[in-house]
């Protein structure tokens, strides 16, 4: 049997209420958020902290790392989780394409500073973590998998950089030693590092490269999906 | 009472002036390369103009500058302008390279090249990219004699055997 509003009836839960809030969410996870997210995603990727001086460098991409954000990019639309029509269209209202479009070129920009700050900076192996990189995201490509799938496959791309150059390769590269070089030295028996060359930064730039994948991978969680409500400046 | 359509375009607004002013300190901080955080900080209160250097650590720099101390001169006038973005400091710091490494018989050439690095960026902080100082105890007082000078201290030529050389005034 339906039942008339009464006076007393909370006015925040009826249908259009709920509505707008979703709406209003949607709008500032697009235009503060989001942007705010990669922008800082951006800024930290190149910083690093060099081990002897403690000095501040900030490395912009490489061209590599631009050529592999695109790449990347590309996989976010083929697998649906970055749908650049939400975002940009015709019939949305200027600001809130220029909005969208802040989204688009700050994810870029973040994308290609996390692959700078997860590849080593010059020599051999920054040649195999970028082809490992490139090879990971054309299998991604190919496989085509869905949203959820696809944030499971950047966890375990970034994560296990992450892992090679900030643990292993700092590790092995210690020149005051340590446990972990040990253990791996120990693993690796018969195995020298010949000519292999890497400089390992001062461990404070492992942490901000941590927390920096970090809420990249945050942000790519929280691009919008396919809209089920309007936008507020587009009724 | 605001629409909602009017706070979604408040919201965005707001939002993109953010993205720009953060997405330009991004860029400009990529661009200057910043090595502590006192230059970081500096050089953004510089570029809005609100950046002052500490005036009592100044003085010290000058008086030990013209009782040719430099190297207390350069660790005062350092403390006096962390971020090096004061055009007046930053060319008193090539003067006491210039006058450190300036000899009779020859120049210091590392401390030459000091010189020039210091006073290159003190001309790239400078507004109009020119510096002009008002010391009667200085004998170049704008960045371009200074600039000539150490030129002329980093050049090596047939002058240089000139015995007479010995007798040449003091920048």
């Amino acid at each position: 049997m339906a039942t008339t509003p009464t006076a007393s009836s909370p006015p925040l839960l009826t249908g259009p209420t709920i509505v707008d809030r979703a709406a209003r969410a949607r709008v500032v996870r697009e235009s503060i958020m989001l942007p705010l997210i990669f922008l800082t995603v951006a800024f930290g990727g190149g910083l690093r902290v060099t081990a002897v001086s403690r000095q501040l460098v900030f490395l912009p991409p490489s061209l590599m790392a631009l050529v592999l954000a695109l790449l990347l990019l590309g996989a976010l639309v083929r697998t649906g989780t970055l749908l650049p029509e939400v975002l940009m269209r015709p019939d949305r209202a200027p600001l809130a394409n220029a909005s969208g479009l802040i989204v688009l070129i700050s994810l870029f920009a973040a994308a290609a500073q996390v692959f700078n700050t997860t590849t080593p900076e010059s020599g051999l192996l920054q040649f195999i973590v970028n082809l490992f990189f490139f090879l990971l995201l054309w299998n991604t490509v190919a496989a085509q998998p869905d949203r959820r799938r696809m944030v499971s496959s950047l966890i375990v791309i970034f994560g296990g950089a992450f892992v090679v150059k900030y643990v292993v390769l700092a590790a092995l590269y210690d020149p005051n030693g340590g446990l972990t070089k040990r253990v791996l030295m120990t693993m690796l028996e018969g195995v020298t590092l010949g000519g292999l060359t890497y400089q390992s930064p001062a461990p404070v730039t492992g942490y901000v490269a941590f927390f920096t994948v970090l809420l990249f991978l945050i942000g790519v969680t929280l691009l919008p999906a396919r809209a089920v409500v309007p936008d507020l400046d587009d009724r | 009472m605001p629409t909602l359509a009017g706070s979604g375009t408040l919201i965005r607004s707001f939002g993109l002036v953010l993205s720009l002013a953060y997405g330009s300190l991004i860029v400009w901080t990529y661009a200057n390369q910043p090595r502590t955080m006192a230059e970081m900080t500096g050089g953004i209160t510089a570029s809005v103009g609100a950046y002052r250097i500490d005036q009592a650590s100044f003085e010290d720099g000058l008086r030990y500058f013209h009782s040719d101390k430099f190297l207390e001169a350069r660790s005062a006038f350092a403390r006096a302008d962390p971020a090096k973005q004061d055009a007046t400091t930053q060319f008193y710091i090539a003067y006491s390279f210039l006058r450190q490494g300036w000899g009779r018989v020859y120049n210091d050439a590392t401390l030459m090249q000091q010189a020039q690095a210091t006073l290159d960026h003190a001309i790239e902080v400078a507004p109009g990219g020119r510096i002009s100082v008002k010391d009667p105890n200085l004998t170049l007082t704008s960045s371009d004699e200074l600039r000539a000078e150490i030129a002329r201290g980093l050049t090596h030529d047939s002058s240089d055997l000139n015995p007479l050389k010995v007798f040449r005034g003091r920048p």
